[in-house]
């Protein structure tokens, strides 16, 4: 199973924001994105996760084209990709409630009506789902606290949960640890790990050599408006064929 | 049990339902309630009917002995008469003939009756500065008033109250206008509080004047004439109902039931005992032993003069 | 939105009107007005039925324009469409529009002579709801469409992003916006339960004769009296009519927080 682009080109009135990239992720593998900040990796996860058809090429889940399939078709196949933004966006209500969104969403009408009557008469209890993403996270005992009242770290972490919770096959995190500390970043890190070993594939945009280092499998550095090096992580880092890509990543590496 | 069995008891109930249904409302009524029981009649009239109280007192034993609401609008005589034109009420009831006649003339009114009157009074400051106390010419009095370029308070609401006010006038040769006059657009109760708190004069139905005479200072400096005033000053109302042939809809059966009744030996008694404040504010008009022709057509109508 | 301090206050004024015993006030009135320099010779029935239909026909607008309203708003703050500018010009001019001249409106669509004459609605309690959506939507559809587009982009993209379709995209939007949807419902409601001049000429301001009423408002009794020169009575029942909206305003900020403090 596969999540990915072909030849995308993609850009707005102002121009392109990138031209012809070709990237896959499959099962099991975390695929980071580096770059410099602005350079599209938001754009890029963002057609990853199906929220616009590509100007030019293709976006394919599991080899086909996402964008040649009706409206239900592609909602089914995005049911089965989970995102965590930059920022842990979640949604104004108990940790619970965030992470078992998704959940709640997939649902027949009928259902989530039960449900939410079984809540108000204070006769429900949480799906294992939930407590189990949350475990991943070490958030499980907070499962009550309201989104409002977490540090920007538990926010993330749960923002993790969440996009974790309806066992998706593709995680897609853009940024996750840019604004975290050192002991969330590696919460955050070893879910993207743990996620990996349970056969999703992941695909991470980041500006942290660092962290890809340490996370990913194989890298694409998207600088100068294309994918111009991408391979095993190993590789990539040591000895990248791109000259700009070895100024970019030495450049970072510093740090 | 069978089938069979079920079917036709079924067959029974509904025949039987459909028979009973048919007994008691649909087709007609076998003595005792009247045909128009349940209904609902609307009546428009003038607020400063509407305020005396007069008809909630009048209309009471005409519901019960009926079985019917009557659903009293108070608009003011323009928009009472304009309702009745659209055919958005029953029963038009006001003091105003000449808008009256016009509502005949052009046929949305039907079997006019006079009901009742009372009259109005001029009223202004007790210093009086245009000296018009005491006259017994309502013209006159307004003459005075606009040689002073006394203050005067009006209606401007073509209401019945101030269509007189304009007849006065133009008995009296004059055209109001100017920093002295003014026209408020508001009603009886809040026309008095203006000119009270100016020291001005107003044209007042009697009724509403007794109903505030306690929180004003104003008197009356010309009587109608229930007291021995001048007859321009009268104030007879009418009732007509709306023309079912120009709109279908009305409640035509109802409306001349209410007719019936108001202008009954038992709705003039009830609109003679009407006080308030211990003063009675109508005088009931409908019952003459003499014919009374004139209430049935417009003013001045005859077969000859319409040729 | 969520200031501890203003909603800490309508709690307790809630709290405190709640614990009033209503009816026994109302029949208290008549001798505690009386002494004080006030007439108030109405019975507790009149005053009863009168608040009734107030809240009637003011409650039953703002929930139908509401439903209307929440839609409106969804869509013109979040898709294109051809128009989408001349809907929001109507929106905002509706907020500020005459509202005399929508009972003229309402009147003559309802009339005999209009084409709502089939449906016998002037003088009825319906048609002064009509006037009262056609009054309430504007604000309503006006504030919410500003709530809604006030919502974190990021948030409606989470809610698309974890498997939402629009319509679990809309309803998690209207559900962070829930604050200010309730600030544009209270405007609607005070918009509907203020007006005077349109269900004046669409109810006609009817009382029954043994003083129960039928078209008549808390707003329309205010003005027979005032009509009348009866000023005092005139405050006393705007003294209730406040208090009523208070209470109302109350009431949908403690259901908007599920009673708990934020």
């Amino acid at each position: 199973m596969t999540l990915g682009t072909r030849a995308v080109t993609h850009g707005y009135d102002d121009g392109a924001v990138f031209e012809d990239v070709s990237l896959t992720a499959g099962s099991g593998e975390v695929v980071a994105i580096i770059g410099p900040s602005g350079v599209g990796k938001t754009t890029l996860l963002r057609l990853l996760a199906l929220f616009e058809p590509p100007t030019e090429g293709e976006v394919t889940v599991d080899g086909t084209d996402a964008w040649t399939l009706g409206e239900d078709d592609r909602l089914a196949l995005r049911r089965r990709i989970g995102v965590v933004f930059q920022e842990a966006s979640l949604f104004d209500g108990s940790v619970a409630r965030n992470v078992e969104y998704g959940l709640r969403v997939r649902r027949s009408w009928r259902e989530r009506v039960r449900d939410e009557l079984r809540t108000l008469a204070n006769r429900s209890a949480l799906p294992d789902a939930v407590t189990d993403a949350l475990d991943v996270v070490g958030m499980a005992d907070d499962v009550h606290k309201h989104a409002d009242d977490l540090s920007g770290g538990e926010a993330q972490r749960v923002a993790f949960a969440r996009a974790l919770a309806y066992d998706p096959d593709y995680l897609l995190l853009d940024e996750p640890t840019s604004d975290l500390d050192p002991r969330n970043t590696a919460v955050i890190e070893d879910a993207v790990t743990a996620a990996a070993d349970r056969g999703i594939g992941v695909v991470v945009a980041t500006h942290d050599m660092h962290q890809a280092q340490r996370v990913a499998d194989r890298v694409a550095v998207l600088l100068d408006d294309s994918v111009i090096e991408m391979g095993p992580a190993d590789r990539v880092f040591e000895a990248p064929h791109d000259e700009r890509a070895k100024k970019f990543i030495e450049g970072e590496l510093v740090y | 049990m069978s089938i069979q069995r079920r079917e036709l008891l079924a067959a029974l109930g509904t025949g039987a339902t459909a028979a009973l249904a048919g007994c008691s409302g649909v087709l007609g009524n076998e003595g005792g309630d009247p045909g128009v029981a349940g209904e609902t009649l609307t009546l428009t009239t003038t607020t400063s009917t509407y305020d005396t109280g007069l008809l909630d007192a009048l209309n009471k034993p005409f519901q019960e002995m009926y079985g019917v609401t009557v659903d009293a609008v108070a608009q003011g005589t323009g928009q009472a008469l304009e309702t009745a034109r659209n055919g958005d009420s029953d029963v038009v009831m006001v003091h105003a003939r000449s808008l009256e006649d016009e509502f005949m003339r052009e046929g949305y009114g039907v079997n006019r009756r006079d009901l009742m009157f009372n009259d109005f009074v001029i009223v202004g400051p007790e210093s009086d500065p245009a000296g018009i106390e005491g006259m017994g010419s309502a013209a006159d009095a307004f003459a005075a008033i606009a040689d002073a370029e006394a203050q005067f308070v009006s209606r401007g609401d073509n209401s019945g109250t101030h269509t007189k006010e304009l007849i006065v006038w133009e008995e009296a040769g004059a055209e109001p206008g100017g920093n002295w006059y003014q026209e408020t657009g508001q009603g009886m109760g809040e026309v008095l509080n203006i000119a009270n708190e100016q020291g001005g004069y107003t044209l007042s139905d009697r009724g509403t004047y007794l109903s505030q005479r306690s929180d004003i200072e104003l008197t009356i400096l010309v009587q109608g004439p229930i007291e021995g005033g001048p007859e321009l000053l009268a104030n007879p109302y009418g009732i007509l109902a709306v023309n079912p042939a120009v709109h279908d809809n009305v409640n035509y059966d109802l409306a001349m039931a209410y007719i019936g009744y108001v202008t009954s030996p038992q709705g003039q008694q009830v609109i003679e005992d009407y006080t308030s404040n211990g003063e009675q504010l109508f005088f009931p008009r409908a019952l003459t032993e003499d014919p009374d022709f004139e209430q049935y057509v417009p003013d001045g109508w005859s077969a000859e003069s319409e040729e | 939105m969520k200031g501890v301090g203003s909603h800490a206050v309508l709690v307790v004024l809630a709290d405190a009107l709640g614990a009033l015993p209503l009816r026994p006030l109302l029949t208290v009135f008549p001798d505690v007005a009386g002494p004080l320099f006030v007439d108030f010779p109405f019975e507790t029935q009149y005053v009863t039925s009168i608040v009734y239909v107030s809240l009637y026909v003011s409650v039953l607008a703002v929930t139908i324009s509401t439903l209307v309203s929440i839609p409106i708003a969804l869509v013109v703050g979040f898709s294109d469409f051809p128009g989408k500018r001349l809907v929001t010009a109507v929106i905002n001019t509706g907020m500020g529009f005459p509202s005399v001249v929508v009972g003229l409106l309402v009147l003559f669509a309802v009339s005999n002579q209009g084409p709502l004459g089939e449906l016998n609605l002037v003088f009825t309690k319906e048609a002064m709801i009509m006037s009262q959506f056609v009054l309430a939507t504007p604000p309503i559809t006006g504030i919410s469409l500003a709530a809604v587009t006030s919502v974190r982009a990021d948030v409606r993209d989470a809610a698309f992003a974890l498997g939402g379709t629009r319509t679990d995209v809309a309803l998690t939007v209207v559900k962070e916006a829930r604050y200010g949807i309730a600030t544009a419902v209270l405007a609607g409601f005070g918009r509907a339960i203020s007006e005077v001049g349109s269900v004046l000429i669409v109810g006609g301001n009817i009382a029954g004769a043994g003083g129960v009423s039928k078209t008549r408002t808390l707003t329309t009794a205010i003005q027979l009296e005032a009509r009348q020169g009866r000023y005092g009575t005139a405050m006393v029942l705007g003294a209730l009519l406040v208090a009523l909206v208070l209470v109302v305003n109350a009431v949908v900020v403690r259901l908007g927080d599920g009673g708990t403090l934020r």
